[in-house]
């Protein structure tokens, strides 16, 4: 017997894919295919390798630059968390990270990039480590002050107090961070690829819109955010096996 | 038939709604020329700029907009949307410009090549340049924006691009000691095109002939003499409100366009319909033998035709 939730998560593909098939067939617009249609072409693309090819090229900056704002991300984010002065420094330059409206910025990183992986990768950065660096200082900085002072009472040293504590209590927030930043990296791979050069996943939906083959265009664009899901899911168990009997409720299954 | 449609249909029976590819800039003056011409002539109109061609392609198939710019071949054959082609605003005049290693366009047998995206106009031209020479370019990588190119190529990211007449007069201006412009054959095909719905056009055939013989008249005079452009231009306008040295500049533009042969002084027709198809199956963006279309599909002559026909041949 499958468990509610596998059901309530098929029920809820059903009724979205459904109502795709619906909105393409009657249709709402001459360009919107219907979800058969768009399922057709993301395996024909997948048959001819030209998918594999795509992902081949925009998993590269994807990767890196969601690797780089992991580490980075964290280790920054532990780092404002525990000295106050690091906070001063360094949150003001994530906060307007966050805030600031990447698209619009993006001629000025190709100005001093190029149009090449470097340029690509800081959008993937600017995109997912300003949530991962505030939550992990905010979660970092929130430890219940009992704890920590539970952990210096049992004689803990600094190091046994961050590693075996703070991290521990902070993990169901970093993790959510994680999972924001991570999603917001996946835009940041496409943005960066529709806006800097087209390559990869990017190419593909550019060119398939200008020649009007939108079942490929949607597939396509389909295709990331099931790739986003998947990894998504991937990290939750990571996080569950990590730190189990933490989780408090933030990651569902 | 998309309910889109039928809703936006009824509202869109006083004003044009015109989409822009592009925000107003010196290319644009001369449709900004016969808009005030088509105005004073009974036209009511209101423009929308969109960030570019396929949006204001969706625009006008969605009903929100009536009439285009753009190109939008592709979505005319494979999404059978029921729009049509009615004046050919510019045509496809390109320049492969290169370091200063290169002189022929033989010479870039191998060499990497920048164009503007994959299926477009350039990569079209670099196609027929390959088939005609019967060479084979490098690798080609794409950057949209025939500025964005001249910036790479500046930069040293580029070797040989394809860019533009404004840009390459530009950089040939600036840095012609830098680089090559090669010697290239004519095109007749379409760069911009003004489109519609074809419904919306038979519903509003006076606004449209206005509109097109306004455009027809201005392509004329401008082709007889460019300075009309900056004449005519509406100081309060969009282009008007340009800054000082764009305004400046366009008389030149405008020489420069009409030497290079930029505007059909007849509106592009049959003529270009024809080069079209056998351009943009080129490029990718048609399916099937160029000579098998007919251009009644993709074109809708008739408001040109009466435009000609009132103002002479």
């Amino acid at each position: 017997m499958p468990s509610r939730s596998l059901l309530l998560k098929l029920a809820s593909a059903v009724i979205f894919f459904g109502a795709w098939e619906i909105a393409g067939r009657i249709p709402v617009s001459y360009a919107f295919p219907t979800f058969i249609e768009s399922m057709e072409a993301l395996g024909r693309m997948a048959l001819d390798g030209t998918l594999v090819r795509a992902y081949a090229e925009t998993l590269r900056p994807l990767a890196i630059g969601v690797a780089i704002s992991a580490l980075l991300g964290i280790a920054i984010g532990l780092w404002i968390g525990l000295t106050e002065w690091f906070d001063w420094l360094f949150s003001p330059i994530f906060v307007v990270m966050q805030a600031a409206p990447l698209a619009a910025l993006i001629p000025l990183l190709v100005m001093v990039y190029g149009i090449g992986l470097t340029s690509k990768v800081f959008v993937v950065c600017i995109m997912a480590m300003p949530v991962i660096v505030l939550n992990t200082a905010g979660a970092v900085r929130n430890t219940p002050h009992s704890l920590k002072e539970m952990g210096r009472a049992f004689l803990g040293s600094r190091r046994d107090i961050i590693l075996k504590i703070i991290i521990p209590s902070a993990s169901p927030i970093i993790f959510s961070g994680l999972r924001l930043g991570i999603s917001a990296g996946f835009i940041g791979a496409i943005l960066a690829e529709l806006k800097i050069t087209p390559t990869g996943v990017g190419d593909i939906i550019t060119f398939s819109r200008s020649i009007a083959d939108y079942a490929s265009m949607y597939s396509a664009i389909f295709s990331i955010i099931a790739l986003a899901v998947i990894f998504l899911n991937l990290l939750e168990k990571l996080e569950r096996t990590l730190f189990e009997g933490n989780v408090r409720g933030y990651a569902s299954d | 038939m998309p309910l889109i449609v039928g809703l936006a249909g009824a509202a869109s029976a006083e004003k044009i709604r015109i989409a822009l590819a592009e925000t107003p800039s010196d290319e644009l003056a001369a449709f900004f020329v016969a808009l005030e011409r088509a105005k004073a002539k009974g036209l009511e109109y209101e423009w929308t700029a969109f960030s570019d061609e396929e949006l204001a392609i969706q625009a006008v198939l969605s009903g929100q907009m009536d009439i285009g710019f753009g190109t939008p071949y592709a979505v005319m054959q494979r999404a059978k949307a029921p729009i049509r082609i009615i004046f050919q605003l510019s045509k496809l005049r390109f320049f492969p410009v290169t370091t200063k290693d290169y002189t022929r366009l033989e010479d870039l047998n191998g060499v990497p090549i920048l164009l503007h995206s994959r299926g477009g106009g350039t990569d079209a031209i670099a196609n027929v340049i390959e088939d005609r020479l019967g060479i084979k370019f490098g690798e080609r990588s794409y950057v949209p924006g025939s500025a964005n190119r001249v910036v790479a190529l500046l930069s040293g990211q580029a070797v040989a691009t394809i860019i533009d007449l404004a840009n390459k007069n530009k950089l040939m201006r600036e840095h012609g000691d830098k680089f090559n412009v090669l010697p290239m054959f004519d095109v007749d095909a379409s760069d911009e095109a003004l489109f519609a719905n074809l419904d919306w056009i038979k519903a509003n055939e006076k606004a449209v002939d206005i509109f097109v013989e306004a455009l027809l008249s201005v392509w004329r005079d401008m082709n007889d003499d460019p300075t009309v452009i900056a004449r005519e231009t509406n100081p309060d306008g969009p282009i008007g409100q340009l800054p000082k040295e764009i305004l400046d500049g366009l008389d030149d533009f405008y020489r420069e366009a009409v030497e290079g042969g930029l505007y059909d002084r007849d509106g592009g027709g049959r003529k270009a319909a024809r080069a079209d198809l056998e351009w943009y199956s080129l490029a990718g963006q048609l399916q099937g033998d160029p000579s098998e279309l007919k251009i009644e599909d993709f074109w809708y002559f008739e408001p040109l035709d009466r435009a000609i026909a009132k103002l002479g041949g």
